[in-house]
């Protein structure tokens, strides 16, 4: 594997050296009126007609022979720099780039930058920028950034209330959703009605549907990349915002002039505050809040080197007194180290540390009580490298090393006194990989990206379990248990997973597209509930659970229109996934040390179209995607028909297969005053298994499922409008009063339709009299069944 | 999870809206069900064999005629033959109970031309020493002064009794689907061991105080228990595999609708211990067929039992 990276290596190497006198420009690319960063700046060579984009830390550089250039800078949104050197030797060319004034008037855009999804190899990826997601009308008024995602194509969630999102037809666990690099592994409050990431504090947000680098991996479907904001390094800002939910403040400035910033930005629900005020019902202990807390700072100690430190505090707090509850929450710490070896080679060292923990608490006094505590903890690093060898070549290669620490229980049951310690042992295993990958331009017309990634993993000491066989579908019978000492393996896991994506230009407005990408995934999120919830655990690969791994071909053709006011792409993908995880019925997945016995193992496949309209001019600017998509399962021992002997399962759709999938997403300013927005979404019903008949065992109703289907019905669709008004400039920016500040109007829901959540069949709540037949029926259930009107206040000073 | 039930309980206020619905369902396909929960009360046992009906059919199911049913004690050779009645096929005890604490017994089950047997082991039971009633100031969701109850049975030691508690308010079962009160020694599941111990409070007390939404005010619930008002709990062994289909069974049935729909597994068939002699056969069967021994007792809250309460409270 080494020798292969080595060759590699070497080859590209040797190609640059075969001509002579380069000269490198290199430098950062920021933002003029704070200082940020700005990731995926293209800086174009007129006379070679080909250039770079700048990386996620803003960084650029480009090898060209020596000679006289008119660089160009392309961002979107800014005012493009064009500077004329004469290169005779390295150069250092940092630059920052001002936002165009006339933003709101209607503009020809001739920036580069916009054809980036034309030009640049990478597919099936999305990004929603800061501004955007801050314009969109949002449930209860919050801006969310989790919400924003599931408007792009391919993306959704089987309803309200649900944790996370699904991408291409994946479950939410198939996710890697990353802030400053670390892994958050819960992203909601209050289930999923909010997401934990604070828009104050985010600059940028990327969404890898397919076609994913090969820097990335641990996650079947998707990677969600979060970009913390670095902190204004020019002047100090205050931003915050009152909402219905959440009260939202964020300081960032200079803490030495351009040379290093920080910014904190905290929100707290404050629900409990106000139910405080009104009524005196509550009990003492009663408390319902979630806050985050987020704070970033960074030292760009000199030329070469740059430190960044990122921290991310959030908590879900539900106690309803003193004995019961339960809480749940994220917390990562990153350091980075950015460091320059010559100006080709930049590096990024990551060192991070990731928590996710809950508690459960039920009882009511110190006597009879119950208490819960879960966790899984991650420690990484991370160095990665990426090597500017010509404008033709760009390197990338580097590895991860990953230390999980999962604590599924600790916890305690306490009846009438006597104390019993239910926790399950904690488990540790090693996730490493190693990658290398090349983006290369061939011609002017066709580029391709490649690379490899080895991956590994090994579950450590500890217990082990030997399951036995038996039929599919039912528990699998224990036959024997052994020990291994705390750091040796149990089982390890190591597979190659390649990534190769090309695009070829058709004309000046358009291209062609296509990838293939397998990526492994070695822990896996164990829900058994039609939605993801916070006290879903994560569970370790081991010797009876094998690693998920999953294949992607994607074909994409993008064009733009009207000098690229206008993007369209049309996508289509096709997924076969293996080690698939289902689960047994009537699972026990809580505080189960024999929880391996209680999960099925099967094949998933998932394919679609995409379709996506942009508008990026004008007054009324926005988006329309339309998805059409199929997600699919085949696990032994579910869905089996009357194969009663074997168990052989048939296809059968995923809970979260979605067929017809409508976003659209409106933005329309009217004057500098007032802006209107407006998204609409429609989503094919989730699937859901209806029963045929019902069985009565002492006095019970229980469905019954005439051949074992599961998922053979669908519940209606969904649809949704929402609507929002902004307002800047009501109370500051008047009267030389300084900053700026925007009222939000927002209108969730706006046709108050009762999406179904589910539909479920039950005997009812109520009591049935005894001797009388028992009433069965079937409930639809919305959580959100009406309008629901917000108004949130905002300001910067 | 059955915790669950108190995030549900305070999660009701939160509920979204619900609407009965009609939809059109599959044909039913009318399999045979045998309900033979036999004990050893010293009363008719009885063992249900009906067909299942159409989801919607609220109606008693009708009982299947001409059929057999025979459980033989697997130790001492004794054979019980159930004779056909109205609605079921019965036994009715003479001086002595069914069965004998850990003998194993097999049932068999002759219905159109099939033949199941099932096998269960008869396991032990632990005494219920009392029953306690608690007083309760009024709360946001029970707007009177009220009691509690709950039940005292020291749960015997040595892993892995099983058991299904069921009470009585007044004489009425508390029978709603979110009342199946199963255990596994004295917790809820044998992933979180608790043995020899008085069963966790979820089970000896929250199961057996009834929770009916009260009829005029919307997110209020009736007291559970009032002066005058009486609890009768019963304990019956079941056996591991009893255990195991009530677990399942309970997820199948309990659906408390509101925000608790989140945490809703998917549906799917429940167990069964019936099997049919024929391996070929194609005939499906639902049921379950277990032999249980029996504790119980009964309180009233007295006035006296009432002041008492109510004095220890303050």
């Amino acid at each position: 594997m080494k020798s292969i990276l080595l060759g590699a290596i070497c080859f590209l190497l040797a190609t640059p050296c075969l001509s002579q006198n380069k000269i490198t420009i290199s430098g950062y690319i920021k933002d003029a009126s704070n200082g940020e960063a700005l990731i995926g700046a293209t800086v174009f060579i007129k006379e070679v007609a080909g250039g770079t984009t700048s990386n996620v830390y803003g960084f650029y550089s480009l090898t060209l022979p020596a000679g006289s250039y008119s660089v160009e800078y392309h961002y979107l949104g800014f005012q493009t720099a064009v500077h004329e050197v004469s290169l005779t030797q390295d150069a250092r060319l940092d630059i920052e780039l001002s936002m165009r004034e006339e933003m709101l008037k209607e503009v020809v855009i001739t920036s580069k930058a916009l054809d980036e999804r034309l030009k640049s190899v990478e597919m099936s990826t999305n990004e929603i920028d800061i501004k955007s997601i801050e314009k969109l009308p949002a449930f209860a008024g919050e801006v969310d950034i989790i919400k924003s995602i599931q408007l792009l194509p391919g993306v959704t969630t089987v309803g309200e209330g649900a944790s996370g999102f699904n991408v291409r037809g994946g479950t939410v666990g198939q996710n890697l959703v990353l802030l400053d690099e670390a892994p958050v592994y819960q992203s909601s409050h209050l289930f999923g009605f909010f997401s934990v990431f604070n828009p104050d504090a985010v600059k940028d947000v990327k969404l890898y549907k397919g076609g994913i680098p090969a820097q990335y991996g641990g996650r079947l479907s998707s990677i969600l990349d979060i970009r913390m904001k670095e902190g204004n390094a020019k002047k100090y800002h205050v931003n915050g915002g009152i909402g219905t939910i959440f009260s939202r403040l964020a300081i960032e400035g200079p803490i030495k002039k351009e040379k290093s910033s920080f910014i904190i930005a905290a929100r707290r629900s404050y629900a409990d505050v106000l139910a405080k005020a009104f009524t005196d019902a509550l009990s003492d202990g009663t408390k319902l809040y979630f806050y985050d807390l987020t704070a970033k700072t960074n030292f760009n100690i000199n030329e070469k080197n740059r430190i960044y430190f990122a921290g991310y505090l959030g908590r879900d707090v539900f106690k309803f007194d003193r004995f019961q509850g339960f809480n749940w929450g994220n917390r990562t710490a990153t350091f980075r180290w950015n460091h320059l070896y010559g100006n080709k080679l930049f590096s990024n060292y990551t060192l991070f540390h990731s928590t996710y923990d809950y508690g459960f608490q039920i009882g009511e006094s110190n006597l009879d009580k119950y208490d819960w505590k879960s966790a899984i903890r991650t420690y990484n690093f991370k160095p990665e490298y990426t090597w500017f060898a010509n404008t033709n070549n760009e390197v990338t290669f580097g590895g991860e090393a990953i230390l999980y620490r999962f604590d599924p229980a600790n916890a305690l049951s306490v009846s009438d006194g006597v104390n019993t310690d239910i926790s399950l042992d904690e488990r540790k295993a090693i996730e490493a990989s190693l990658y290398l990958a090349n983006s290369q331009r061939i011609s002017e017309k066709f580029s391709v990206q490649y690379g490899l990634r080895f991956s590994s993993f090994h579950y450590l000491g500890g217990t082990v379990f030997h399951y036995g066989d038996t039929t599919a579908g039912v528990m699998k019978p224990l036959r024997a248990t052994s020990e291994k000492s705390e750091w040796e393996t149990i089982s390890n896991y190591g597979n190659l997973e390649p990534r190769a994506s090309f695009r070829y230009q058709l004309t000046n407005s358009a291209s062609v597209k296509g990838s293939y990408t397998r990526m492994n995934q070695y822990i896996h999120l164990i829900s058994n509930t039609t939605a993801s919830t916070p006290i879903d655990i994560w569970q370790a690969s081991t010797n009876n659970i094998k690693p998920q791994q999953g294949n992607q071909v994607a074909l994409g053709l993008f064009k733009n229109f009207k000098s690229n006011a206008y993007e369209t792409s049309v996508e289509t993908y096709y997924k076969w996934n293996k080690n698939q995880i289902d689960y047994i019925d009537g699972a026990d997945l809580f505080i189960n040390q024999f929880l391996e016995s209680q999960l099925l193992s099967g094949d998933g496949r998932a394919y679609g179209v995409e379709l996506y309209a942009k508008k990026n001019t004008g007054k009324v600017t926005g988006w329309v995607s339309y998805t059409l998509g199929r997600s699919e399962l085949k696990v032994d021992g579910i869905n089996y028909g009357t194969d009663r002997e074997n168990r052989v399962g048939n296809w059968y759709p995923t809970r979260y297969d979605q067929r017809h999938n409508v976003k659209v997403a409106a933005f329309y300013d009217i004057n500098k005053k007032i802006s209107l927005s407006a998204n609409f979404s429609y989503i094919s019903g989730t699937p859901t298994t209806f029963p045929t008949d019902r069985i009565t065992i002492q006095g019970y109703a229980i469905p019954y499922i005439s051949g074992s289907s599961r998922n053979n019905y669908r519940i209606p669709d969904y649809h949704r409008l929402d609507l929002s008004a902004t307002f800047n400039n009501i109370w500051r920016g008047k009267k030389s009063r300084r900053g700026e500040d925007y009222l939000v109007v927002s209108f969730y829901n706006v046709y108050a339709r009762q999406n179904p959540f589910s539909i479920y069949f039950s005997q009812g709540r109520d009591r049935q009299p005894a001797n009388q037949p028992v009433t069965t029926s079937a409930t639809q259930l919305s959580m959100i069944g009406t309008i629901v009107p917000a108004v949130s206040y905002n300001f910067k000073f | 999870m059955k915790n669950i039930r108190y995030l549900i309980i305070l999660a009701l206020a939160m509920a979204g809206c619900e609407t009965t619905i009609h939809p059109e369902l599959n044909s039913a396909e009318q399999i045979v069900v045998v309900d033979a929960w036999v004990n050893q009360k010293p009363e008719r046992q009885e063992i249900r064999i009906t067909r299942s009906q159409p989801y919607f059919e609220n109606a008693n199911p009708t009982k299947i005629d001409g059929a057999s049913a025979t459980i033989e004690d697997l130790n001492n050779g004794t054979i019980y033959n159930f004779q056909e009645g109205e609605t079921s096929y019965y036994w009715d005890p003479v001086n002595e109970p069914l069965g004998v604490v850990g003998h194993a017994y097999r049932l068999t089950v002759t219905v159109e031309g099939e033949t199941y047997e099932a096998y269960s082991r008869l396991g032990r039971v632990p005494a219920i020493d009392s029953i306690e009633f608690q007083f309760n100031r009024k709360t946001l969701i029970i707007n009177q002064d009220h009691y509690t109850a709950q039940f005292k049975a020291l749960e015997p030691e040595g892993v892995g009794d099983t058991y299904w508690i069921k009470a009585w308010k007044n004489g009425v079962y508390l029978g709603k689907p979110g009342e199946l009160n199963m255990t596994y020694d004295a917790g809820f599941t044998p992933g979180q061991s608790v043995d020899g111990q008085q069963f966790i409070i979820p089970i000896r007390k929250d199961f057996v105080n009834p929770l009916d939404e009260n009829p005029d005010k919307k997110n209020e619930f009736l007291p559970p228990y009032l002066v005058g008002d009486s609890l009768y709990v019963e304990i019956h062994s079941i056996d591991r595999a009893a255990y195991e289909f009530l677990f399942g069974v309970y997820f199948q049935i309990s659906r408390p609708g509101g925000f608790a729909e989140l945490f809703a597994m998917p549906l799917a068939n429940s167990t069964t211990n019936l099997q049919n002699i024929d391996k070929n056969s194609r005939k499906n069967i639902a049921g379950f067929f277990n032999v249980a021994a029996v504790s119980s007792r009964g309180q009233k809250i007295t006035q006296e039992i009432a002041e008492k309460a109510k004095k220890s409270s303050d």
